[in-house]
């Protein structure tokens, strides 16, 4: 098995002997033919070869062998008058010197002049094994009179005749194309292995063994044809498991019901909320997306296992799996899923599917409980201060009344004091229920601004009247500074005064004895400004980013000393949003703050200005 | 005569149960935080601490932690509380034998358990925590 590509699943059903041998022995039966082929190549080109340099040393010896016989033959014409014995005595040693291995000279009368060597006729041609190359040519005497034929034959040279070529060039060849055919051989076989596999698998399917159609593991070199394959094998699966569907369905009405299941599989799939679904083995038949998501599983990692390995938490995965009984109201089971840093909190629900088809089945949804979660915190924490606020002045009203009713505590001063802390406490908690009540209106957005043209003259003026007696009691200067002329506004009164009473009231309360608040209002290009600036305690930069936020109270001495329910400026800033503005805050602590409510002149406002008397 | 020392940011209720004690003769010590009433009983010890449990700066549970085990008070402690988390308060106060009286509270019942508290036949509060009953 090759160590990139291998097959995933084992086959299901062993293979037959002879698909074995086919699949197996073939391609090396192949692969041997075809190294002898190219032996038997390289032995023919070889045998080729020396057959040519044989043929070349042939003709080579030929003409050799012409040219000495025209040589003998010029020569032997100019003797041709010389006594026998001396032109004997000169052959002979032209015979011996030029390599000639045989010579006759026959005259134009047939007789042998001269024979070398003697009785030429014994010697067969060849008798010493090696072969011969024979040249005749005519001869002439010096006055040009034919004097006869020459024959004469020369011994070939061992190499040109005989020699065969070297073989160890050829064997060195022979081995070094073997070893690159081997290497290309095995490279092939390598990438030839998931077209075997998928051979394999298309045959056993062919057969009617499903099982056999083995999924292939992605590698570099075969990564798309084994993706691929393996979503090839998928979709059949998915076709034959909706066929098998219809096909176990009884009616017609099933049929179609299964074909709009398509396309709920399909809303479901896309849905914004989580959901999937378990077989009666507690595996995961469905999941979509929404569910994969919250989860933290890709589909694939789960579709198929045991729904336990879809959850991190094996107690959240019993739970699921084991309340299907229950019902509806205690199903579900809340799961909290730790991510690195990060917290999902999670609801499941399990619904047993009821119908003939689905028996067994189990539905469960996976809801985002995050932000319901964040809610209730959000609500509990209002409640917890809202119970807490109000019973402070109910405290002090029993406690006082009590005291009232007791022997003991009948002295007038006594009396006196106990109403006066009954009334300002009633009015307290009175003014304490208004602020809570329009706070949670302000908050959920039900508030609806009462708008009409609002005289921010007269409503500033009445404020800071309201608002002199407690500045008296702390010799507290407050001022009210307005410019010549002042443009009304729309707006809602009711809620405007609210906003005004908690800004001039809290820095008349937060400033000590002998400061000053200056109220003023400014009139700009698009909006108008109205400043409550005093000389108090001021505002810490860390408490600065929170005094807007419901039931905040700075945590300092100075601040707790002062009775204060900590909504008066969350209610503000609501109600000067509601109009389109908003309230900015400078403060420096020990230094006084000043808060600036700046409102909006709308477009088409009325300009009906007031001219400040 | 006995000391008694109150823990209380609200200047209405901390005057009332002053009142309260102080026409039955007590010696009463006023904080408006936990930070002063630690203060107050460092210098002196106290007899019965009543305390608050949201104050500024020290709140009433830490108070309480910090001074019993250093024999501060004597005679008992009682905690008010207008907390819903009784239970809480129970869970981390109550090895130390205190009392808790949730508000609104009465103060007729308040002046008699602090005089059951100073009576020499009831123990006082323990210095190390005990187990709940």
């Amino acid at each position: 098995m090759c160590a990139d590509t291998q097959v995933i699943r084992s086959s299901g059903a062993p293979l037959t002997l002879r698909k074995r041998l086919w699949n197996g022995v073939l391609p090396e039966a192949l692969g041997l033919c075809f190294v002898l082929i190219v032996l038997g190549g390289f032995v023919a080109a070889y045998l080729i070869a020396t057959a040519a340099w044989r043929q070349r040393a042939a003709e080579h010896a030929q003409l050799q062998a012409e040219a000495l016989a025209q040589v003998v033959a010029a020569t032997v014409g100019q003797l041709a008058d010389e006594q026998d014995d001396d032109l004997a005595a000169l052959l002979k040693e032209l015979t011996a010197q030029a390599s000639i291995r045989t010579l006759r000279w026959v005259t134009p009368d047939g007789a042998v002049r001269f024979e070398w060597p003697p009785q030429l006729g014994a010697a067969a041609a060849g008798a010493d094994g090696l072969a011969v190359t024979a040249a005749v040519t005519s001869v002439a005497t010096p006055a040009g009179e034919p004097a006869g034929t020459l024959r004469l034959e020369i011994r070939a040279a061992p190499h040109s005749s005989q020699a065969t070529l070297p073989i160890w060039p050829w064997a060195i060849a022979a081995g070094v194309g073997l070893l690159a055919f081997m290497a290309v051989y095995a490279r092939l076989r390598r990438h030839l292995r998931p077209v075997q596999a998928i051979e394999r698998s298309l045959t056993a399917y062919a057969q009617g063994l499903e099982e056999e159609l083995n999924a292939l593991a992605l590698s570099d070199s075969f990564g798309s044809v084994a993706r691929g394959w393996n979503l090839l094998i998928e979709q059949l699966g998915d076709a034959r498991r909706q066929l098998e569907n219809v096909a176990g369905s009884d009616n017609a009405d099933e049929v179609l019901a299964r074909f709009e299941g398509s396309l709920f599989r399909r809303m479901l799939d896309q849905a914004p909320f989580g959901v999937m679904c378990l077989n009666v083995d507690r595996r995961v038949s469905y999941i979509n997306s929404a569910a994969a998501v919250l989860l933290g599983r890709a589909p694939e990692a789960v579709l198929g296992r045991p729904f336990a390995e879809s959850v991190d938490d094996p107690a959240v995965a019993q739970a699921v799996v084991g309340n299907t009984l229950r019902s509806a109201a205690e199903r579900a089971v809340d799961y909290l899923r730790c991510t690195g840093e990060t917290e999902v909190f999670l609801r499941l629900r399990p619904l047993p599917l009821a119908g003939q088809a689905g028996e067994g089945d189990t539905l469960v949804t996976v809801e985002d409980i995050g932000q319901l979660r964040a809610d209730q915190r959000a609500r509990d924490n209002f409640l917890y201060h809202v119970t807490h606020e109000l019973r402070t002045p109910l405290t002090s009203i029993h406690a006082y009344a009590e005291t009232l009713t007791r022997p003991g505590f009948d002295d007038e001063q006594t009396r006196k004091e106990c109403y006066n802390v009954i009334i300002s406490e009633t009015r307290r908690l009175a003014n304490l229920v208004d602020n809570i009540l329009n706070v949670s209106q302000l908050e959920v957005g039900t508030a609806r601004l009462d708008l009409g043209e609002v005289d921010l003259v007269r409503l500033m003026r009445q404020m800071v009247q309201d608002n002199l007696g407690a500045a008296d009691d702390k010799h507290i200067d407050l001022t009210l500074t307005l410019p010549p002329k002042v443009p009304k506004i729309q707006g809602d009164k009711q809620r405007l005064s609210i906003l005004l009473t908690n800004l001039i009231g809290n820095a008349v309360k937060y400033t000590p004895e002998s400061g000053a608040v200056q109220v003023s209002l400014d009139v700009r290009a698009d909006r108008v400004a109205i400043a409550v600036r005093d000389t108090g305690i001021g505002i810490a930069p860390d408490d600065q980013a929170h005094v807007f936020d419901k039931f905040y109270r700075a945590n300092n001495d100075a601040v707790q000393k002062i009775t204060g329910t900590g909504l008066g400026l969350a209610i503000a800033r609501e109600v000067a949003r509601l109009h389109g503005g908003d309230i900015l805050l400078e403060s420096e602590a020990g230094q006084g703050s000043t808060f600036t409510v700046e409102l909006p002149l709308s477009a088409t406002a009325d300009y009906g200005e007031v001219v400040v008397k | 005569m006995s000391r008694v020392l109150i823990a209380e940011d609200d200047p209405h209720i901390l005057r009332l149960i002053s009142m309260w004690l102080q026409r039955r003769g007590y010696d009463v010590l006023e904080a408006r935080n936990g930070l002063t009433a630690r203060e107050l009983m460092e210098a002196e010890p106290v007899d019965v601490l009543i305390s608050d449990i949201n104050m500024p700066g020290l709140d009433g549970l830490s108070l309480i932690e910090s001074v019993l085990p250093h024999g501060y008070v004597q005679r008992g402690v009682i905690v008010l509380t207008n907390r819903w988390d009784h239970a809480e308060i129970g869970e981390r106060l109550g090895s130390w034998g205190v009392h808790v009286l949730p508000k609104p509270f009465s103060p007729t019942r308040l002046s008699e358990l602090v005089e059951r508290l100073l009576r020499s036949d009831v123990a006082g509060p323990a210095q190390t925590p005990q187990a709940w009953e």
